[in-house]
């Protein structure tokens, strides 16, 4: 069979739509790494700028940036082998190219066993003329598909817009240590002939702050010393590469000193949730009245502006500023025995609170004020009935205030009549209760400063 | 045979009978693929469109014995098939077989719907085994035989409307449409004066032997595996899922109330192997299945009342379908 024996080499009609198939495989290999390959590199850049900013460690990054490639091969390969086209889609593909009637589809995919010689051998004859008007490369070119620039578009977008956010957050993440900043200037003055010193200065000064040991005051005296050195240094040069470098040295040192100051402020603070408090008149651990505020009129107006307090907000006892003026040491530390809370130890606030609760309770039936001693009765009001601004652990962001609840009723809520309190030597208290809650205008010493009566005094203050 | 050759002896055909018929050139060509895939023929037309013409033009073009049977309410399947007639000869009176006018390679049934069923069933055994059994006497037909039925779809009135069973023993149900006036003026140039022309014998005088052998050759033609895939898919999309399970498209399951028998894939295989071959191929392609479905699948679809009542044929069914199953 001379037709036969002459589609036995490569321009065979079938060979034609094996080798269109294996083009158009790559084409989709193509395809599918375009579409994930952009996004694959966008993630991995992502990753590796979050672990230079020390958002993510080196592990973490390489075990994401591993995962974010075996998925994107995974992912290429799902979208790849459904896109491989099949023997009779390409001869079908073929066919429309060559303008035939499905010869290509029958000489592909027919069983030529079952054939008649004659007919199969025509077949053949007819396919190979219509094979020579096709030419696969130009026929069947490889265009870049609009999914390719789409992924292309969003991965450059997703990446510019991480080198932003990075770039814009990073200062703040990822600054040195200031010993190390100043051991980086150190070397860079160092290599400044007239700044040698200063250099060696600076790096005495890095070992110093980098010694935990070095109290803090002492830290913030040498790191001024050194400012001024700087700035005094700055004055005096002339180059202005080194009237940079100093420049830059001086923020640096301002810089120290303001972390000193700062981390000074936090002990400070620290200290004070730990010794004191805003003074509370809600009744703790049973002893109802006597922990009010015997401050005077003018220690009721330093009260009001004392700082709040998440243990009072929480019905805790809490106790005054001892720093602000006016403050009663000696109430201080007779509260301080009875009601300092610890913010350091929630779990003892919380079992403090439950025992004040449960002795409150058991002094009810003592005959005592039940109206200035109990908490607010009843089960806390449904989150919509709240105000603007208030919650379920009362006003937020609410100032604490010393209430002073008027000497009749604290006198009756306790038993005790006014001539008997006089006659233990207890200073008469102002007729003028001292409380945040509006007063009217005609008393004299009514605080100037209005504030909105927390949630949990409602109940008390009258 | 040569492909060739049964394409040459083909249009011979067609153009014979084209000198008798005006127009109707794809019916002509489909009654011809019906004859040489060995099936038959059902035609429906309103009265006057020269059905009867066609077959009598096509059996004179092919050289064979033609029969015409009027089917009227009183016709007996005896006056079909033959009956046993009690004959005297040499003294000795006997039973002996009178042929019918089935005994013929093509019969003419016209208005066979105007056929008690018990009649119209006479023709069914013939048409499928090709022979006829009288007083449990079995009767070959000729070969090759061929059944051309037709009914006028408009007069309904005392019609007995083919059983399904019957309807699905015809290879093909053709439409005979009314002709364009350029047909028209020539049907009547031809018609009404005094030349008239008839069509010539094509086929040798053993012309039995050769539609055997053209027979054979369109049954070699190729069919790829996925255009064989196609016309399953189209076959089972027509099936509803009370037949068969699967779900059916909306469409079908609208309109259709059973879809077409296997017959139906048949027809459609093999009507597409003669259209390929008369086109000079020797393999199928996607275009002839979809010339040859319609009149294939058309009377194998039984429509339901929704469909009669929105005036949805088969032919809009069988397109629906082809929009909706893909070739791959």
């Amino acid at each position: 069979m001379q037709v036969t024996s002459r589609f036995q080499d490569r321009d065979r009609p079938e060979n034609l739509v094996i080798r269109l198939i294996a083009q158009l495989s790559h084409h989709a290999l193509w395809d599918s790494v375009l579409i994930y390959l952009p996004p694959a590199l966008a993630s991995i850049y992502i990753i590796t700028s979050l672990s230079q900013a020390a958002w993510l460690s080196e592990l973490t990054a390489i075990l994401i940036i591993a995962v974010a490639i075996g998925c994107g091969l995974l992912a290429v390969m799902l979208r790849y082998r459904p896109l491989i086209p099949s023997v009779s889609s390409a001869a079908q593909l073929v066919d429309q190219r060559a303008g035939a009637q499905d010869h290509f589809l029958t000489m592909a995919t027919i069983e030529q066993a079952h054939c008649s010689e004659a007919f199969m051998a025509r077949l053949c004859h007819e396919t190979a003329s219509f094979g020579e008007r096709v030419e696969l490369k130009r026929d069947f070119p490889y265009k870049l598909k609009r999914s390719a620039f789409w992924s292309v578009g969003f991965s450059l977008l997703a990446v510019i817009l991480m080198h932003v956010l990075v770039s814009l957050v990073e200062p703040g993440v990822r600054s040195l240590p200031v010993h190390q900043r100043l051991r980086g200037l150190a070397e860079q003055m160092a290599q400044k002939p007239g700044l040698n010193r200063l250099a060696q200065d600076l790096k005495a000064l890095a070992t110093k702050l980098e010694d935990p040991k070095i109290p803090r005051e002492e830290k913030q005296t040498l790191a001024q010393e050194m400012e001024k050195k700087v700035v005094e240094q700055q004055k005096k040069e002339e180059q202005q590469e080194n009237r940079d470098l100093l420049s830059q040295a001086a923020s640096t040192m301002k810089g120290v000193e303001q972390e000193q100051t700062a981390s000074g402020q936090d002990q400070q603070k620290d200290q004070q949730k730990g010794s004191g408090g805003i003074q509370s008149n809600l009744p703790q651990k049973g002893q109802g009245d006597s922990k009010q505020s015997e401050g005077g009129d003018g220690e009721s107006k330093s009260d009001s502006s004392a700082q709040p307090s998440k243990d009072m907000q929480k019905g805790n006892s809490a106790q005054g500023n001892p720093k602000e003026p006016g403050q009663d040491k000696k109430q201080q530390g007779a509260d301080a025995k009875g009601n300092q809370s610890d913010p350091k130890q929630p779990g003892n606030d919380q079992s403090k609170e439950k025992t004040g609760k449960s002795e409150g309770a058991s002094k009810e039936g003592a005959g005592k004020n039940q109206a200035s001693e109990e908490p607010p009765q009843g089960a806390p009001p449904a989150e919509r009935f709240y105000k603007t601004g208030e919650g379920k652990e009362g006003i937020r962001g609410a100032r604490y205030v010393t209430v002073q609840l008027p000497e009749e009723v604290a006198a009756d809520s306790k038993g005790e009549s006014r001539a008997a309190k006089e006659s233990k030597g207890i200073r008469a208290r102002p007729q003028v209760p001292v409380s945040n809650a509006p007063l009217p205008a005609h008393v004299p010493n009514a605080p100037t400063e209005k504030q909105q009566v927390p949630i949990e005094y409602r109940g008390i203050i009258r | 045979m040569e492909p060739e050759q049964f394409q040459e002896t083909f249009q011979r055909l067609e153009t014979e009978v084209q000198k008798v018929i005006v127009g109707h050139r794809d019916l002509i060509r489909k009654v011809l693929i019906a004859f040489f895939a060995g099936g038959h023929v059902l035609l429906e037309g309103v009265p006057g469109l020269g059905k009867t013409l066609l077959v009598k033009s096509l059996s004179h073009a092919l050289g064979m014995s033609f029969k015409r049977i009027q089917f009227t309410p009183d016709l007996m399947p005896s006056d079909i098939v033959g009956t046993e007639v009690l004959t005297e000869n040499i003294g000795r009176r006997e039973f002996q077989f009178k042929k019918g006018p089935i005994f013929a390679h093509v019969v003419l049934a016209d208005e066979i719907n105007r056929a008690t069923p018990k009649t119209q069933s006479a023709v069914l055994e013939a048409m499928e085994e090709r022979q006829v059994t009288v007083f449990g006497e079995s009767h070959i037909l000729e070969s090759p035989f061929m059944v051309l039925a037709t009914q006028n779809p408009i007069e309904l009135e005392g019609t007995y409307p083919l059983p399904e069973a019957q309807l699905d023993r015809f290879f093909f149900k053709l439409l005979v449409t009314s002709p364009t006036p350029a047909e028209l003026r020539e049907i009547l140039k031809r018609t009404t004066g005094t030349e008239s022309d008839d069509a010539t014998k094509v086929l040798p005088e053993d012309s039995g032997k050769l539609v055997n052998e053209m027979n054979q050759l369109l049954r070699q033609v190729m069919i790829a595996p996925p255009i064989e895939d196609y016309v399953v898919r189209l076959v089972h999309a027509t099936q509803n899922d009370a037949q068969n399970g699967g779900q059916p498209n909306g469409y079908v399951k609208q309109y259709i109330r059973f879809g077409s028998s296997p017959r139906g894939a048949q027809s459609v295989i093999l009507g597409a192997k003669g259209n390929a071959l008369i086109e000079g191929r020797v393999h199928v392609s996607y275009t002839d299945v979809e010339k040859i479905i319609y009149p294939a699948l058309r009377h194998r679809l039984i429509l339901n009342f929704q469909a009669e009542a929105e005036n949805v044929t088969a032919d809009q069914v069988i397109a629906e379908v082809i929009k909706q199953v893909p070739k791959n």
